[in-house]
């Protein structure tokens, strides 16, 4: 669904991505692994539209759209979780949900998808009235993924869903990421806690200095002692 | 409808009654009130709502006045046509500038618009073919049909005031003022979601400029006299500590604000050199104590859901 040859990105004279190419098959959960710096976000950025690539092919659906505008990238039906969970805190929670099907126009589809996000996350039904910066730090992420959710994406990249949250919510992150695979989104998760990326994807890819330095199933990244050292060194 | 309308639309009812029982001078601060009313309400759209902190929100009126003033001076053009005239020329020269501004963020959009500010008071002052210079220049009465000068521009800027304020109370649940908002609470998250920072935040810009240009068209009517330092930085901190003391984020707060500066200028009105030291301790007051204004504690009040009040930096999340 999602292929990336040779991405490149400078940022000025600074090279963040030399040369990354990977796949992401339809109906799969594929994670990028990497320490800090290693040129994870950056990925996710130059794909949905933030930053432009300066070489490479971004081809979603067998359109290359490398070089797009952000706004047309997500009407391609490529979403982003950001970083650091960034809800609109002034805003309610159905208000931050109806501000994620902003570039849509279909009043039917945007409240089947609410009913959707709502269901596979009880907690935000709940508080729906409340003004998003009151909400716990995992209610919040989840927040973040509904909102995503709400443009109707067929693929969705998460940036490192389970940074700063406690280990339950941890376990509640992975349970809706399982759920959303199951409905048959694809998934491109970001992410630096390897156990979480073992436990949700099928395979995983391992990004250093702006390069994928490894590739395989996900399943055997735990064991995998070149990996954990490469990764963690 | 909502408590915070209501309150609203009876405060203005009270304006409407006033000059069955006022002198003119409280006809005066009561006109004065509705232009502070329209102008906190403007700048609350782009620095409370929209997160853009520019400081050329009192050029910009000083451009609807003048503009207001000189196309009838110069020109002839009746009232009804210059001041919206003015308006509109105060929304082009702000969109005009907010392109490149806005490029620029924090700081240097600061700096970039109070330079603006200061660039367009030197017009004011230099330009004397056009705008008489650093003396100013008598504007002539507007005439109103039933009713005399000073009352008919009381309703005018009265009425105006209700229809504005209700304006931007809607507009912010509007799509674009969602949008607005959002580019505050974050601006990546809001660029994720297809919102297109540039031309939201120069909409807010064009609009806030139009609410400026307005208030300064009707600042010429009211005074009947133009002079360059109306405009000056003093008249835009004034500004400031009306949304500051109010609350960002919130039109109640806006009008609350608009009412508690003009209280504390008129209060001092005898003691000149005062009057700075006060707005300074008021500013200083509102951000260490109330730094989400007077909507903040109208926020806590059962019922009352007006506001996007911007969140203190203190408890932003690092």
């Amino acid at each position: 669904m999602l292929e990336v040859e040779h991405l490149a990105v400078s940022y000025g004279p600074t090279r963040i991505l030399e040369d990354v190419s990977f796949h992401v098959p339809r109906g799969r959960v594929v994670a990028l692994l990497g320490g800090n710096g290693s040129g994870k976000t950056t990925v996710l950025n130059a794909l949905t539209g933030m930053v432009r690539p300066r070489g490479g092919a971004i081809r979603f659906g067998g359109q290359d759209c490398a070089g797009w505008r952000p706004d047309r990238i997500l009407r391609l039906g490529l979403a982003q979780v950001p970083q650091g969970r960034e809800v609109f805190a002034s805003m309610s929670v159905a208000e931050n949900l109806e501000l994620g099907a902003y570039t849509r126009r279909d009043r039917e589809g945007v409240r089947r998808d609410t009913e959707r996000a709502l269901a596979l996350f009880p907690r935000l039904r709940e508080k729906a009235r409340r003004r998003a910066g009151t909400l716990s730090g995992g209610e919040q992420q989840m927040l973040a993924v509904a909102r995503a959710l709400m443009s109707g994406p067929r693929l969705l990249l998460m940036d490192e869903p389970s940074v700063g949250l406690a280990p339950n919510v941890v376990g509640d992150m992975v349970a809706a990421i399982r759920a959303l695979r199951e409905e048959g989104l694809t998934i491109l998760l970001v992410e630096q806690n390897v156990g979480v990326a073992a436990a949700v994807a099928d395979s995983a890819h391992v990004l250093q200095a702006g390069r994928i330095v490894h590739s395989g199933p996900a399943s055997g990244l735990l064991d995998d002692e070149e990996v954990l050292r490469s990764y963690l060194g | 409808m909502r408590q915070p309308v209501l309150l609203g639309l009876a405060g203005a009812l009270a304006l409407a009654v006033l000059p069955l029982v006022a002198n003119p001078y409280l006809l005066f601060v009561g006109n004065q009130l509705a232009i502070f009313v329209i102008l906190a309400v403007g700048l609350n759209l782009l620095v409370g709502y929209c997160g853009q902190l520019a400081f050329s929100h009192a050029a910009l009126s000083g451009i609807g006045a003048y503009g207001t003033a000189l196309l009838k001076v110069h020109l002839g053009l009746p009232f009804f046509l210059a001041l919206p005239c003015g308006a509109l020329l105060a929304t082009a020269v702000g969109l005009a500038i907010s392109y490149p501004a806005l490029r620029l963020s924090g700081l240097y959009l600061s700096l970039a618009t109070l330079a603006f500010a200061q660039f367009t008071l030197w017009v004011f002052m230099n330009w004397e073919a056009v705008t008489f210079g650093a003396g100013g220049f008598r504007v002539p009465a507007p005439s109103y049909p039933l009713i005399g000068a000073g009352l008919g521009t009381y309703y005018l800027s009265l009425a105006l005031a209700v229809l504005l304020a209700l304006a931007a109370a809607s507009l912010v649940r509007s799509r674009l003022g969602r949008a607005m908002i959002a580019v505050r609470d974050g601006e990546v998250a809001a660029e994720a979601l297809g919102i297109n920072l540039l031309r939201t935040k120069a909409m807010a810009f064009g609009l806030s400029a139009f609410y400026a240009g307005v208030a300064g068209g009707l600042q010429a009517l009211m005074l009947g006299y133009m002079a360059p330092e109306s405009f000056d930085l003093f008249h835009m901190a004034l500004m400031k500590a009306m949304i500051v003391v109010g609350g960002l984020g919130s039109i109640a707060g806006s009008v609350i604000g608009a009412g508690a500066v003009l209280f504390l200028l008129e209060g001092l009105r005898a003691f000149k050199g005062a009057q700075e030291i006060a707005f300074g301790s008021l500013l200083i007051a509102a951000v260490v104590f109330a730094p989400r204004g007077l909507a903040g504690a109208l926020n806590r009040l059962p019922r009352w859901r007006e506001s996007y009040l911007r969140r203190p930096a203190r408890d932003a999340a690092p």
